[in-house]
């Protein structure tokens, strides 16, 4: 106890810390917390780092993707979101104190909207996938209709995330489906089960065959006044037309791959972004830009009038604790890297995976020219083997990847039955190839 | 007053224009790879220095106020300090390089981290299985509404039970994760103790009650000695009783969730144990549940079989609520923030924060009408409105002093409120500057206090003008 515990104790004319808890019965009281007493700073680090060393494969090559990816991260962005004043904040309730943050997120709106090629952004949700399942929550805000098209080979995750986000309303999904020829979505599929009750459409690019989809550049032409919603891969807009240029009204993605770090899972970015008319329909922290009482620019919350602190059950979203350092992260990477670093990194990831199908054909029992579509990062290769077996022989060979297609999708289609996704980055290098090509020699 | 913020006018940052000294990748790349339908000109992101956008962003910070300033006693939200060595432990690169989609043999040290704190959890709420999955407070009530949904849908009871109720004391995330989640909020007053109003609970829990949702301590601050009774009340309709952890600051070793009566819990990890909340997120809240509810639960949990850690995905009901197994580098911080403090020093912690809630409720009260008499937990609420000022004005002029502001205007329950968690890593010289402030401030005529803020980035925002204009970007 220290000494003004006790001092602090009197005042209240409380004799000691449990004559503070009097107001709780002793029925409920905890006998005891079964945990180990407190252990030094030093005794920690020590073992968390022998846990990480644990994890230690640095000598493997990596091409695991399909969402997450290892890119590299330029160390400004580290060291801007160790700040302090940005890492140990609050949501800026009390602006005028908290200018630095709100102007940042202001700032990360107006790149990221940019980027897109959408009018706005919120100032970030928790991930790609649950900015998804607010979007088509927002579009059934928005036109009150009950059908959600989407493409049947959607990661499993991520519609297991749509179906949870839309349980509360009264929302039915309806599949698409994919010409097998090409890997792009079939346009003609998509038009004919459109009709007054769809409220929206989701579509990805690339799409989650890795295939860069040029369909998607026709959608809105056929979905008649359904809502469009797309979900785009950031570093893809290093080299393609944005969601906002194909017509989109809503466009979300995962923002890891904008310098921040694979975690395991998180934390992650989701991006939010729509056409202006529909902020008012939409969830999520907005920052807006005002003035003070001398005129000078500045920034503040705005739109609070739709989030749960204030609309309660009848808020656009329940979302309160959002990503705001990973959007600050997302905005020191777009701001370090420039229009044409983010060029580069698009058109390596795109040489590397065009290098990967060729290096690793000429095995028989390998077809990685699945698709006549262009692959972006994630590449399907068809491969001969059970999945145990060929795993072991990347382990062997010390090669990260194949993850096998119908375990993160419902697989509809026969000749996808082998495909095992192998994906680059800016950083596969050729070492890293040929060691793939080795291990999938062996097959 | 000697506190002045930094006030710079600094430029958007798209008026930063210089040249950019971003090479790490040498090589040109031909753009005919592109299919030349979808090819664009240029992304349209902002060209700069990283010199510059390093002095950009430090600038920014500089108007920031945070943790590691000072005081920051925001009511419900626990900005305790965020210790370091969880800081040093997170970006250890061999826990922050790892792709989710690695195999399990490959990670067995990340697993490790996850099934202790699975562990801890369970042992501090006394409650049966937890997820690590949901990405923060609010996702975790929402997990928890879709459980008790997926509950009474196998039970077939969904197509009655279409209720929940909340307290009016709620914060707001209750009864909208409820709505999200496709029940209709029922809310019921509090009592004039600011605790659950018994009979009101019982007129509400009907058999169409799905669930009752509420903290305890509440966000008055008070802990509901009821607590048994409002269990039995809410079970003994068929109903679930949900427990928002925000709060649990205040009760850490000390009673349980679990020793409530609880069914479904979710944990802040970024309030209770110390992870840094970025300026608005990131957060973690896992759920935990009891015996009834754990094949409902999210995502794969972390098992142990002989001296090896794997995913266990056979809780595949309600399916994923994220993508992988939640805010690893946030769970992996609270894992070392409990494995730090451990039993001793969690239950310490509630002791002083709680102390420090009711020694700054004493203080103050000569100046401000604290909302109910009583012991408090872990804040306290008090309302500003008998001294003749505005809670909002008070705000500011702690701000000038080079201190955050309490919540205010919240709970709704309680008029010109002022929302007050003072935490546990303050000292009684802090508790006491803040009162004096208080002190200061409902003493100043309200001309003086209406100037202020003047020691901060930005003086007074209109608010009415930035929803009238709406900029939200340039």
């Amino acid at each position: 106890m220290l000494d003004y515990d006790q001092s602090m104790l009197d005042y209240l004319g409380i004799k000691d810390f449990e004559g503070l808890f009097s107001d709780i019965s002793p029925n409920i009281r905890k006998k005891k917390l079964n945990l180990d007493p407190h252990c030094s700073e030093y005794k920690l680090v020590q073992e968390a780092t022998l846990l990480s060393e644990s994890n230690r494969f640095d000598d493997y090559s990596n091409f695991l993707g399909c969402g997450v990816y290892d890119r590299i991260i330029p160390s400004s962005v580290d060291s801007i979101i160790s700040r302090s004043e940005f890492l140990t904040s609050y949501t800026p309730y009390q602006a005028e104190i908290s200018q630095g943050m709100l102007q940042s997120l202001f700032e990360y709106q107006s790149i990221i909207s940019d980027l897109l090629g959408m009018d706005a952004a919120n100032s970030s949700m928790y991930d790609g996938p649950t900015a998804l399942g607010e979007a088509a929550r927002m579009a059934v805000r928005v036109n009150d209709r009950k059908t959600i098209l989407i493409p049947d080979n959607i990661y499993r995750n991520k519609r297991n995330i749509l179906i949870n986000y839309c349980s509360g309303l009264d929302v039915r999904f309806k599949e698409y489906s994919f010409d097998m020829k090409t890997g792009m979505l079939d346009l003609g599929d998509l038009e004919s089960k459109i009709d007054d009750d769809v409220s929206a459409v989701i579509v990805e690019n690339p799409n989650s065959y890795g295939i860069i989809d040029e369909n998607v550049l026709k959608v809105k032409d056929v979905i008649r006044d359904s809502l469009l919603i797309s979900y785009v891969d950031p570093i893809s807009l290093g080299v393609l037309k944005t969601p906002g240029e194909y017509g989109s009204d809503i466009a979300v993605a995962e923002g890891q791959q904008l310098g921040i770090h694979q975690n395991y899972g998180g934390p992650y970015l989701g991006i939010f972004t729509y056409r202006k008319e529909l902020a008012r329909k939409s969830p999520g922290r907005l920052i807006g830009e005002t003035t003070d009482n001398k005129g000078r620019r500045g920034y503040v919350m705005t739109l609070q009038t739709r989030e749960q602190h204030i609309r309660r059950e009848k808020a656009t979203s329940n979302i309160c604790t959002n990503q705001a350092l990973m959007g600050v992260a997302a905005l020191a990477y777009l701001a370090t890297v420039g229009p044409s670093g983010l060029r580069k990194i698009a058109l390596a990831t795109m040489h590397r995976s065009f290098k990967l199908k060729q290096i690793v054909s000429g095995n028989r029992k390998i077809q990685a020219n699945v698709f006549s579509g262009t692959s972006f990062s994630d590449v399907p290769v068809l491969i001969e083997s059970d999945e145990d077996r060929l795993h072991r022989l990347l382990r062997d060979n010390k090669v990260f990847g194949g993850i096998k297609l119908d375990r993160i999708m419902e697989n509809r289609y026969d000749k996808l039955k082998n495909a095992f996704f192998f994906s680059t980055t800016e950083k596969t290098e050729d070492s890293d190839l040929l060691k793939l090509k080795h291990a999938l020699e062996a097959v | 007053m000697s506190f002045k913020q930094a006030k710079y006018d600094e430029p958007f940052i798209k008026d930063l224009v210089s040249r950019t000294t971003f090479e790490t990748i040498s090589e040109d790349f031909d753009e005919a790879i592109v299919p030349s339908s979808i090819l664009n000109k240029a992304p349209k992101v902002p060209e700069i220095a990283e010199y510059d956008v390093v002095r950009h962003f430090t600038r920014l910070s500089q108007m920031n106020y945070s943790v590691d300033t000072g005081f920051y006693p925001l009511g419900s939200c626990t900005m305790k300090f965020n210790p370091k060595y969880a800081d040093k432990i997170a970006s250890m690169p061999f826990f922050s390089e790892i792709h989710p989609l690695r195999p399990e043999w490959s990670v067995q040290g990340t697993l490790q981290v996850m099934f202790e704190l699975q562990e801890y959890l369970k042992e501090i709420s006394d409650m049966d299985e937890v997820s690590l999955q949901p990405l923060a407070g609010a996702q975790g009530e929402l997990t928890g509404v879709l459980i008790i949904r997926k509950y009474f849908e196998l039970k077939k009871e969904l197509s009655t039970r279409r209720e929940i109720v909340v307290p009016d004391s709620a914060h707001g995330t209750n009864p909208a994760s409820a709505a999200m989640g496709g029940f209709n909020v029922v809310e019921i007053p509090s009592n004039e103790k600011g605790t659950v109003d018994l009979d009101a609970l019982r007129y509400a829990v009907t058999e169409k009650t799905a669930a009752f949702m509420i903290t305890n301590p509440n966000t008055l601050g008070i802990f509901d000695p009821n607590i048994m009774e409002i269990a039995e009340i809410v079970h003994s309709k068929g109903a679930l009783l949900y427990y928002d952890g925000a709060n649990l600051n205040a009760i850490l070793g000390i009673t349980s969730p679990g020793l409530m009566g609880f069914d479904v819990v979710h944990f802040n990890l970024h309030k209770t144990f110390a992870t840094p909340h970025g300026g608005g997120g990131p957060g973690a809240a896992p759920v935990a549940v009891n015996k009834k509810l754990a094949d409902l639960l999210p995502g794969p949990i972390v098992r142990k079989s002989g001296d090896g850690y794997y995913l266990d995905r056979s809780n595949n009901k309600l399916g994923n609520m994220a993508s992988f197994y939640g805010s690893f580098g946030v769970l992996l911080r609270a894992w070392s923030y409990i494995k730090r403090n451990g039993s001793d020093g969690l239950k310490m912690n509630s002791y002083r924060a709680v102390l420090n809630a009711n020694y700054l409720a004493k203080k103050i009260s000569k100046d401000v009408r604290i909302s109910h008499p009583g012991l408090k937990k872990h804040e306290v609420v008090a309302s500003s409105q008998e001294s003749g000022k505005r809670a909002l004005d008070i705000a500011k002029y702690i701000l000038d002093a080079g201190l955050h502001a309490p919540t205010i205007y919240f709970p709704l329950i309680v008029k010109e409120a002022l929302m007050i968690e003072p935490t546990e890593t303050v000292t009684k010289r802090d508790l006491d500057y803040f009162a004096d402030l208080i002190h200061e401030a409902v003493s100043s005529t309200q001309e003086e206090l209406s100037a202020h803020p003047v020691n901060t980035a930005s003086g007074r925002l209109d608010e009415v003008k930035a929803t009238r204009d709406l900029i939200i970007k340039r």
